[in-house]
């Protein structure tokens, strides 16, 4: 095995191989790749990732669009359209863990997406804002769109603990 | 079974930039009745506004923009919407605006690099 020594720089030096070739710079080509690694996962963890989705079933079309934030999601459900519909925000409030939901647009006789944004949080530990013109009182869609979303942010690795 | 062969109903851009010295992450949506903004450096949404264009005859058109969660005594953000909604019905849009403002700070610099980026890679 070939002896190094150090240099001033912190580089390690190894004597040139018998076929004239250096491997120094090898050596250091490699701790180059690792720095540059390291600082894409650094640069990953904080930036932002959208995931577009559709799901048909039962003659309906449900739209998903999950943007992770570093520390939020925003989601939305379309349901048969490309319609914003009402705007809520939820998160696990201190001391005692319990969920808080708030109507930010609309939602004030209808709270299809209240409970939707409130069970979220519950499963899945994320602060969370939800926009959906899922229609009200179709409890059978609510729960389908709401199942469909968990997933899918179980499956990109969202999730911190339950509530 | 998944509806993959009609392309997603809402478009998007996103792009991440320098403003002022903070890495900005910006991303623009389209709905069929809204445009969503969202421009962060913090990691989250921070300060939400709803701004849009109300309805009249006078040929100048009035724009009511509103805070709808987080600081309500940052004029400069509200002044910021007020200008986004009016370029958005300068170029013949009547859509509303939802606005998502988490800053680092709230200077007329980072405010305006914001105005700047999202009518450089606007989606109306």
């Amino acid at each position: 095995m070939a002896q190094g020594s150090l240099d001033s720089n912190g580089d390690i030096t190894y004597p040139t191989s018998i076929d004239g070739e250096s491997s120094a710079a090898n050596v250091n080509a490699g701790l180059d790749r690792l720095r540059i690694n390291a600082a894409d996962e650094n640069d990953d963890d904080g930036a932002v990732q959208i995931t577009c989705f559709s799901d048909l079933s039962d003659d309906l079309t449900l739209h998903f669009q999950i943007i992770r934030l570093h520390k939020q999601i925003y989601a939305w459900i379309g349901c048969n359209s490309a319609k914003f519909g009402h705007l809520y925000a939820a998160a696990p409030t201190r001391p005692n863990n319990m969920v808080s939901v708030t109507s930010l647009l609309g939602g004030a006789s209808d709270n299809t997406g209240s409970g939707i944004a409130r069970r979220i949080v519950l499963k899945t530990g994320l602060n969370v804002v939800l926009a959906c013109n899922i229609p009200k009182d179709s409890p059978m869609l609510e729960a389908a769109a709401e199942k469909k979303l968990v997933r899918k942010l179980i499956d990109l690795g969202y999730t911190k603990s339950k509530i | 079974m998944d509806a993959s062969s009609a392309p997603f109903p809402v478009r998007h851009k996103k792009l991440s930039l320098d403003i002022q010295g903070n890495k900005t992450d910006i991303v623009i949506c389209s709905y069929d009745d809204h445009f969503l903004v969202i421009a962060t450096q913090i990691g989250s949404m921070g300060t939400t506004l709803r701004a849009r264009k109300e309805e009249g005859v006078s040929i100048h058109p009035t724009f009511c923009v509103s805070v709808i969660f987080g600081k309500r005594d940052e004029p400069i953000l509200v002044a910021c919407a007020r200008q986004l909604i009016e370029h958005i019905s300068n170029c013949g849009s009547s859509l509303p605006l939802v606005l998502s403002l988490g800053l680092k700070d709230h200077s007329v610099g980072t405010l305006k690099g914001v105005v700047t980026a999202v009518i450089a890679n606007r989606l109306w």
